[in-house]
């Protein structure tokens, strides 16, 4: 059998066992255990005395990949950024920015719920992982709602639609990790992130109203705040701006200098003065412990699934497949747009089964020089080039549109990591409520996604200043 | 996730070990986070030190890696008792009674061969960085200060032995609600907890859905 | 018979000659024994070697840099200041080390076969900021490069300073870094050039061994035949290699001209004191720490000498 049809069959199995139930993480490991097995039985043309040898050489490939994929300082990124998630709302500092939020602006329709969208986006400038922010925002915004009347299904929608924004808005765990599997310039795609995660916070914004001004009895505004009061709501949340400023020294010195360290050690650092800032407000180890759990989770999660998945991108190697899908990408004759058009919609469908860094661990490796070839590869110039600019922008702006892609597949069913958080931190509120309310950013998503390949300029206009 | 789920206890046998299994587990999710702070302690150090002194810490990228398996997978049993690991569950969640504990069974049994099976590869994989003649019994090093990775690796296949016990726990949950037609058995996340079914039949019934 | 090769990156010089030797092979058995070259997709690169004890893959690539521990014995060409000036030279060192029974009994350990070297160019520094032309300047340079090289630096009070190669350009423009150890080739590749003011031409401290080995099962497997036609285009690749690479060479000049880096020539005065720091007390301090451990430290070191000696006698 060629080792496509094996590819094919394996996939499909994988699919079959998601289906009926099995962990995805094991899933996917699984498959890419059965597929290694057959990849290398298929080698000695299925003779039997050989079916040892190929479960040993599929086992022992298959035990290399949790720790060899693990231990690496560019995921290391990601508990870091779930921590820091945590100790913040052991902080205060969450609640401040939430109250701060509703003050100031919760008058207008809708106004719980675009205040919870601007105190995610604001705390989205110091976490870089959108499941944490959903998780902490879930504990603080959702009661809020529920407790002038919003729908708990749309609650919990808006909680986890806004976490998403954390890795546009730098800093973002996604962001460092695509720059490193593509080797592009972080500080330069951190930066690029910025409008279009301020963009979408926009359109989430324009959408809650544009529901609450037809939809009737939906998120009444809540008024009645004083000067006085929205003034004295700005001193809690300050701290976060002083975390925000030191983690934009060490992505990129505004002054022209140069940054003070790496992404990952600017995220450390803020996480570290967030840690002071809560013992300071009265964190004690009965907290902490709980923080260091809840961030052991999440990890544990959001990793099981990136071996898992890794294995399966093993097998995917020795299949050879990766070079047969580039070959066919390039060979194919429609014109680029409509190619990246196709690989966005690709996106959106295999995320509905996939966690985001999963599905870009496994698509980039070839996805990624298939497009750089379609804009006519990484030295063009933007003159020569199919999307009209040069390599580097490109880089940019595709990694800005997968990122966007990948936080879209957070909330997408039936694998959306973030519904299933929030669903996880209320327990009156299961993963479909969260599914059937977030629905209506499906909607939003779509057309941030549409105006960032059509007007690129969002994207490229901050990096191409630095 | 794990709110979503949650495990029974009762007196039996299943359930003491289960609980006691627990005790380990959570023990290790803390040392998962407690290396996460680590880590982030270690990039302050390693901040300050190039930043202040003029001295960056050495093997800063070694001690990373080294930390690593232990903050993203010693935590792994933790997770599965609970069910946190993330599934679909359209099929599994229109399911009851003895269908349902059939095919939990199923999926728990096919995980417990993946996952004896990378016991071993993991253990295999440990054992080839690992030597008793050699300084540090260090057949494996890390690229900047020599840093032996036997240890990191060893976290693998201990992390994974206990998810296989925590893994038999559950193919005998399920197995003995399989047989006995139990509709809340102990030991075994449950895709709704009690209360939440409660509520669920309550807003059922006022018609909401 | 149809062989996997893991190697890592993309297709660059550091490559060539694995896919010199794939395409030699196959001619000479007439599409009997292909090679299909994987980068980066059966193995991640620091566990190329524990892919050949497997068995996953016949053939694969590494650096001995990377985790000494799993080869001890060839880390005897990574020490700093061996004298090697040229490609030709590496070339001769290498494989008379990789001959040796030690290199060959430890390699065993992971079922492979030492079959070529890749060779490199002294390692030299590209830096940012005011360009360092005495020894005492390295004093608190943070300065990418690993293994004898780094501990050359170290030795003259720089400060090693881990990143990955693909995050130089980045720790290098952060300023976690002021300078960066690598061969041209990959200063190219990996751009810490764009970013550098300034190369040192002649400081050439040392380099890194990324020997070409083979799965000992599958190389026994093979037929009289396809043995021959492999163990006969090991020559002609590297000559092949090493063509490929001398252009690139020449080409460097133009490429510093181009992105405006200063050529920096360190005195002889200078280089003899960076050399008496950090050539023979590390050098002696290896043999002293290997023999410890059984390894015919000095005969490894001895045979550097004693071939590089003949190599020149023979020019
Ligand atoms: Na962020
Ligand atoms: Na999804």
């Amino acid at each position: 059998m060629d080792s496509i049809e094996i590819g094919l069959w394996v996939t499909g199995g994988m699919l079959v066992m998601v289906v009926l139930g099995m962990r995805v993480a094991f899933a996917a490991a699984l498959a890419g255990l059965i597929g290694l097995i057959w990849i290398f039985w298929d080698k000695k043309d299925y003779e039997l005395a050989q079916l040892g040898w190929a479960l040993t050489v599929a086992i022992k490939t298959a035990g290399q990949v949790p720790h060899g994929k693990v231990a690496s300082q560019a995921l290391s990124l990601i508990p870091t950024f779930i921590l820091i998630g945590y100790l913040a709302y052991y902080a205060g500092l969450t609640r401040a920015l939430f109250e701060a939020a509703k003050r100031w602006i919760a008058w207008v329709p809708g106004g719980l719920a675009v205040s919870t969208v601007f105190a995610t986006a604001g705390f989205a400038a110091v976490s870089g992982a959108s499941v944490a922010t959903a998780a902490v925002f879930a504990r603080i915004a959702i009661p809020e709602m529920l407790a002038v009347g919003y729908d708990k299904r749309f609650a919990a929608g808006v909680v986890a639609a806004a976490g998403t924004l954390a890795s546009l808005i730098p800093p973002s765990a996604i962001l460092v990790i695509y720059a490193i599997i593509v080797e592009q310039d972080v500080g330069k795609l951190l930066l690029a992130g910025f409008i279009p995660g301020v963009f979408s916070a926009f359109v989430y914004t324009g959408l809650i109203i544009g529901l609450a001004l037809t939809v009737k009895g939906f998120g009444p505004p809540v008024t009645g705040f004083t000067w006085r009061e929205r003034f004295e709501s700005l001193p809690p949340a300050m701290p976060i701006f002083a975390v925000v400023i030191i983690i934009i020294f060490f992505v990129y010195n505004p002054f022209g200098g140069d940054a003070w360290g790496t992404p990952t050690e600017g995220g450390a650092i803020g996480a570290f003065i967030v840690f002071v800032i809560a013992v300071f407000r009265g964190m004690r180890w009965a907290e902490l412990k709980d923080a260091l759990m809840e961030t052991a989770k999440l990890s544990v999660m959001i990793f099981t699934i990136i071996w898992g998945v890794l294995i399966y991108v093993r097998f995917l190697g020795f299949a050879d497949l990766p070079t047969a899908f580039s070959d066919w990408i390039t060979s194919l004759h429609y014109s680029p747009m409509m190619i990246l058009i196709c690989i966005l919609l690709a996106y959106a469908v295999l995320g509905m089964f996939m966690d985001a860094i999963g599905m870009l661990l496994l698509t980039l490796p070839v996805v990624y020089p298939a497009v750089m070839a379609l804009n006519g590869g990484e030295y063009v110039s933007a003159a020569d080039s199919a999307f009209g600019m040069n390599g580097t922008m490109c880089a940019i702006w595709f990694g800005i549109l997968v990122v966007k892609m990948a936080e879209f597949c957070l909330i997408t069913p039936p694998i959306g990591l973030n519904c299933f958080v929030v669903a996880g931190v209320r327990d009156d509120i299961s993963v479909h409520d969260v599914f059937r309310g977030v629905m209506p950013f499906f909607f939003a998503d779509g057309v941030t996604i549409a105006l960032l390949v059509a007007f690129p300029s969002i994207v490229l206009w901050l990096p191409s200043l630095a | 996730m794990a709110g979503t789920s949650s495990v029974l206890r009762d007196a039996s046998l299943l359930s003491a070990l289960d609980r006691s299994l627990d005790v380990v587990e959570r023990f290790f999710a803390l040392i998962s986070g407690i290396f996460a702070f680590g880590l982030m302690v270690l990039a302050v150090v390693s901040v300050t030190g190039r930043n202040g002194f003029n001295k960056p810490l050495s093997g800063y990228v070694d001690w990373i890696e080294a930390f690593m398996p232990l903050i993203a997978i010693l935590g792994i049993s933790y997770v599965q008792r609970n069910g946190g690991h993330i599934r679909m569950d359209i099929v599994v969640g229109a399911l009851k009674g003895r269908a349902l504990w059939l095919a939990e069974f199923i999926t728990t049994f096919g995980v417990l061969l993946l996952m004896a099976a990378l016991v071993w590869g993991s253990w295999a994989h440990f054992d080839r960085s690992f030597d008793m003649s050699a300084p540090l019994w260090s057949r494996d090093s890390s690229i900047d200060i020599g840093l032996p990775i036997w240890p990191a690796k060893l976290v693998v296949p201990v992390a994974f032995f206990v998810l296989c016990l925590r893994l038999i726990l559950q193919l005998w949950g399920y197995g003995r609600a399989f047989i006995l037609g139990l509709e809340n058995p102990v030991a075994v996340p449950l895709i709704m907890s009690v209360a939440e079914q409660a509520a669920a039949e309550a807003e059922h019934i006022q018609g909401r859905d | 018979t149809e062989w996997n090769v893991s190697v890592w990156g993309k297709r660059r010089a550091f490559t060539e000659h694995v896919h010199k030797l794939a395409e030699l092979v196959e001619q000479k058995t007439n599409g009997e024994f292909t090679m299909n070259i994987s980068y980066g997709g059966l193995s991640k690169n620091t566990e190329n070697l524990d892919g050949i004890s497997i068995g996953a893959f016949e053939m694969a690539q590494f650096c001995a840099g990377y985790h000494a521990d799993k080869n001890r014995a060839i880390t005897v060409l990574e020490l700093p200041f061996l004298g090697v000036n040229t490609l030709a030279e590496e070339v001769a060192v290498s494989h008379a080390v990789y001959a040796h029974p030690a290199v060959a009994k430890e390699m065993a350990q992971w079922n492979a076969r030492m079959l070529m070297t890749s060779p490199m160019p002294q390692y030299n520094l590209v830096g940012t900021g005011k360009a360092r032309h005495k020894i005492s300047e390295f004093g608190g340079m943070r300065v990418r490069a690993t293994g004898g090289i780094g501990e050359a630096f170290r030795a003259v009070g720089g400060v090693p300073t881990s990143v990955t190669s693909s995050e130089a350009y980045q720790a290098m423009e952060s300023g976690v870094v002021d300078t960066v150890a690598f061969a041209q080739h990959a200063h190219l590749s990996f751009g810490t050039i764009n970013e550098a003011d300034w190369w040192t031409a002649n400081l050439n401290p040392g380099t890194v061994n990324c020997p070409i080995v083979v799965n000992i099962d599958a190389y026994d497997a093979l037929s009289d035949a396809e043995r021959e036609a492999l163990d006969s285009s090991v020559d002609e690749s590297i000559a092949y290699y090493l063509d490929n690479y001398g252009e690139l060479l020449t080409r460097w000049d133009a490429v510093l001209a181009e992105k405006g880096v200063e050529k920096v020539m360190i005195s002889d005065e200078e280089l003899a004191e960076f050399k008496k720091v950090a050539g023979d007390p590390i050098q002696q301090a290896w043999i002293k720490e290997m023999s410890a451990q059984g390894m015919p430290a000095q005969e490894l070191f001895d045979l550097v000498n004693d071939t590089l000696a003949k190599t020149r006698a023979g020019n």
